[in-house]
């Protein structure tokens, strides 16, 4: 290993230092250079924190925390075609994924690319992979070169925290997202929502939140509908949110549910169309466990956002409603549904865009849990509020712990005052 | 004299009122015929594309309208009985402010609160003087606005001949696609209403399966506009049905 | 023409653009931007309402009384405005559905009452003229400009003719429906800030 650190060490001397060839390429190789090992730096001055957990680190433990989400996002999308290629006797895929998928399955027939039985995990989840990893790839790599170019105008190191907004952002979205859309909304995402306030840690919304919401607006077609969560071609398929907060009383709520034949367990599961990341609550589960165990997201955040959506879902279920069958849904239903639990746990708690203070945090979390609730119960044009309203959240959370900030100031004066008169 | 003195002031102020009451009354005046004649042009416009006289996208030239306008009656109809109002005038009928009634919640399915007593309806005769087309304003709630639109209906009194939305503020792309042509296109020669003249006519969610015995009257929805969507199915449903139209076109059925 | 007017004139065109710099009449540059045709209306209506306006104010500039010298503008500025809805209303009564009330917010719109009680005030007629001309244009290049942007991106068409045939039309253009919005218009206003502070740097402000 010692053989690596020293090529690279001369490399940096050689190539990359002050004055010579590619000196403003420094970030770059500063970035892969601090990937691999510990940064070379310390701080010049007295105060000096030894910690091994540096953002880089803290970004990666992130990524750790997404593996389930991945891995099940593949299956599921995987699962979701294969059935109903099933169901309407297509025996080949279609498009250039199609291709690739179709090729494998002829000279790997072992591997069950197109079986439709839940149990054929290997076979769904390479089927999946297929139309996850391109849209990865594509996300990281443009969003790299935009993260690169500006840290080379600045003369800055590249920051990590893109690893993790790479990685989230293709798993906000429907498997038959076009690439070259994911590319213009990452590049959207990263210069608007992150670089013009000045790169990392001074963003003050989720950029991975703010490609998705470019998506969103400008391309409504390709990310809203019944069409687009699943990747077989021409067939369309609602997801349980779209049935639930179906206007209709009678094809809404609980009873549309169960017309369409979703259970609360596919849901839980994730054996449902959606995005990639936000099917299985199962797996925002197991990566939330991971995250607050080792501290990474603020468990008061999430904890709150829970309390926030059930209570209000609670609320909503007790009130009851003649008119609106997403009244009558309850707490359970909307956690298993749609992206709630993915949004709250991964991208409400990102340490950038949060609120900081303590209380703040439980208001934050608060308001946007409830918020959420809201919009899928009373707002019949969006199904789906999750990505609106942890935007929404963004924005308010410098005045919430401004809030907070200015009580405790006030308070501690008063005590101050208080114990002077004693 | 002083500048700010009372006097000069008010010398000022009537001054600069004057010249501009009369910069404005004479502009507006002088410019009055030419701004009617083209609202006029605009309406007859839109009658003619739903009758399909007129292609959707094309601009017309106001000597064509004119020409094209002669083939279409304008006839008033009163919606509570269904029958023609012989002696009404259509120019006044629009402008008329008590010519409105108040829709019971229960019937208002269109969620337009109030219509039209008397209504002009255009009808379009072929040579032996049979009506070819008839062209009914139709507007109704969409997700954001009031969609407003002309529905033109076949001599049959079943087919639907076209649907133009003229006026709506549906989100651009996607409910917006309402005044799209190749999605009105698929309104083309449906059946809007039944042998009875019931309203049949839906938009439903995805694409028509030509196989279904319902198919000829249902038109493929607009893939993330389903509350627009429903909006223009309850506005046919409103305007079709016995509240709107339906007495008016079942008056015509049996030959009166 | 002597170099006073030309810098009078070139000046609110790029170095000191009333929307760019002074970040003035905003809510119409989003509003009538969707299309060109609009926008190239909504640009000759203001621009001649600020050379106007300028002009009239600057004729009584030395008659108007102290107290009511903001109310004479106004209604100079709304009787020009007024008379360039009626017109287009008469002339061309389709771009005017689609223009609707914002032909009429000119009146509102701070370029113009800006101009009048900065320059036109103590200026004389000619200089007035020039100033309001020269402002107008700078208003001008800006809504071109995004519209241009707006409707090459938004709906594939110039001017309404098809250049980037859509996917609803048949064609293979996906077109961008954030530019339909009013957001995409503060983002490319963003985007054309950002754009010139960059070309000309001297423009930076510090805080």
């Amino acid at each position: 290993m010692k053989f690596l650190k020293n090529i690279l060490g001369g490399v940096e001397k050689k190539f990359f230092a002050k004055g010579k060839v590619f000196a403003p390429f420094h970030p770059v190789f500063d970035a892969i250079d601090t990937f691999l090992y510990t940064p070379g730096e310390r701080t010049a001055g007295t105060c000096h924190v030894r910690d091994c957990n540096d953002f880089k680190r803290m970004m990666i433990t992130v990524m750790y925390a997404l593996i389930p989400c991945i891995v099940m996002g593949m299956y599921n999308v995987g699962l979701q075609a294969n059935r109903l290629m099933e169901l309407n006797g297509i025996e080949q895929a279609s498009g250039w994924h199609g291709a690739i998928l179709n090729w494998l399955n002829a000279y790997f027939p072992m591997l069950n690319l197109f079986g439709a039985s839940v149990w054929n995990i290997i076979g769904c989840t390479l089927h999946g992979a297929v139309y996850f990893i391109p849209l990865y790839l594509v996300s990281f790599f443009v969003g790299i070169a935009w993260e690169a170019l500006f840290s080379m105008i600045h003369h800055e190191q590249i920051h990590e925290g893109f690893f993790v907004t790479g990685l989230i952002f293709p798993l906000t979205l429907p498997p038959s997202t076009p690439l070259w859309q994911v590319a213009i909304a990452i590049s959207f995402g990263v210069v608007i929502g992150k670089e013009i306030f000045g790169g990392t840690g001074r963003n003050f919304l989720n950029p991975a939140l703010v490609a998705r919401a470019f998506l969103f607006f400008a391309y409504a077609g390709q990310i809203s509908g019944d069409k687009v969560w699943t990747t077989v071609d021409g067939v369309s398929k609602a997801t349980p949110l779209a049935i639930a907060t179906n206007p209709s009383f009678t094809e809404g709520g609980v009873a549309g549910l169960q017309k369409a034949g979703y259970g609360m367990f596919d849901c839980f599961i994730g054996t449902i169309p959606g995005s990639f990341g936000e099917t299985s609550t199962l797996a925002c589960l197991i990566g939330m466990v991971f995250l607050l165990f080792v501290g990474v997201a603020s468990w008061r955040i999430v904890v709150s956002a829970f309390v926030g959506g059930m209570g209000l879902a609670t609320f909503f279920w007790l009130l009851g409603s003649n008119t609106n069958a997403a009244f009558a849904l309850g707490p359970f239903w909307h956690v298993v549904m749609g992206g709630f639990a993915f949004g709250m746990i991964f991208m409400a708690s990102d340490p950038v865009t949060a609120a900081l203070t303590k209380p703040g945090q439980y208001i934050y979390g608060l308001l946007i849990g409830a918020l959420v609730i809201v919009i899928r119960v009373l707002n019949p044009a969006y199904p789906e509020g999750t990505m609106l309203v942890i935007l929404f959240g963004n924005c308010c959370a410098p005045l919430i712990d401004w809030f907070v900030v200015q009580a405790n100031i006030k308070r501690r004066l008063r005590r101050t005052a208080e114990s002077t008169l004693n | 004299m002083e500048k700010d003195s009372i006097f000069k002031t008010f010398a000022v102020a009537l001054g600069v009122c004057v010249v501009c009451a009369i910069i404005v009354s004479v502009a507006a005046t002088v410019l009055k015929p030419l701004q009617e004649k083209n609202k006029l042009l605009d309406k007859q416009t839109n009658v003619l594309r739903a009758a399909g006289l007129v292609d959707m996208k094309a601009s017309v030239s106001a000597a064509e309208v004119a020409e094209l306008f002669k083939k279409i009656s304008p006839v008033v109809v009163d919606l509570a009985t269904g029958d023609i109002v012989k002696d009404a005038k259509p120019a006044q009928i629009e402008a008329d402010e008590s010519n409105t009634v108040a829709i019971p919640a229960n019937d208002d399915v269109a969620g337009i609160k109030s219509r039209p007593k008397q209504v002009v309806v255009y009808v379009v005769k072929d040579a032996s003087g049979k009506p070819e087309t008839i062209v009914l304003p139709v507007y109704g709630r969409g997700l954001w606005s009031t969609m407003k639109g002309f529905f033109g209906i076949k001599g049959d009194l079943q087919t639907v001949k076209n649907l133009t939305f003229y006026d709506h503020g549906e989100t651009p792309g996607l409910g917006g696609e309402i005044s799209n042509p190749v999605w009105v296109h698929h309104w083309n020669d449906k059946k809007a209403l039944d042998e009875r003249g019931n309203p049949v006519i839906t938009i439903i969610k995805g694409n028509v399966d030509p196989t279904s015995p319902q198919a000829d009257s249902q038109v493929d929805g607009i893939s993330g506009a389903t509350l627009t969507c429903r909006g223009v199915n309850h506005t046919m449903q409103y305007w079709l049905g016995d509240s709107g139209f339906g007495k008016y076109i079942k008056n015509l059925k049996e030959g009166k | 023409m002597d170099s006073k007017l030309k810098k009078i004139l070139l000046e609110p065109i790029f170095n000191n653009n009333p929307v760019v710099i002074q970040v003035l009449g905003i809510c119409s540059a989003l509003a009538v931007t969707t299309r060109l045709q609009t926008a190239v209306t909504m640009c000759l209506a203001v621009t001649f309402v600020t050379a106007l306006s300028n002009v009239g104010v600057s004729l009584v500039r030395k008659i108007i009384p102290g107290s009511i010298r903001m109310i004479v503008e106004m209604t100079i500025i709304a009787a020009l405005v007024i008379m360039v809805d009626q017109f287009i209303k008469a002339f061309s009564y389709n771009l005017s559905k689609e223009l609707s009330v914002f032909v009429g917010l000119i009146i509102t719109n701070c370029i113009v009452m800006g101009r009048t009680e900065a320059f036109a005030i103590k200026n004389n007629v000619v200089e007035s003229a020039i100033d309001g001309l020269g402002n107008g244009l700078g208003y001008s290049v800006l809504l071109l400009v995004v519209a241009f942007v707006r409707e090459l991106f938004g709906f594939g068409t110039l001017f309404g003719y098809t250049v980037l045939s859509t996917v609803n039309q048949g064609g293979w253009y996906v077109p961008n429906g954030l530019l339909v919005l009013s957001p995409g218009a503060f983002f490319l206003i963003g985007f054309f800030i950002w754009g010139l502070k960059t070309w000309k740097s001297n423009l930076i402000t510090d805080e």
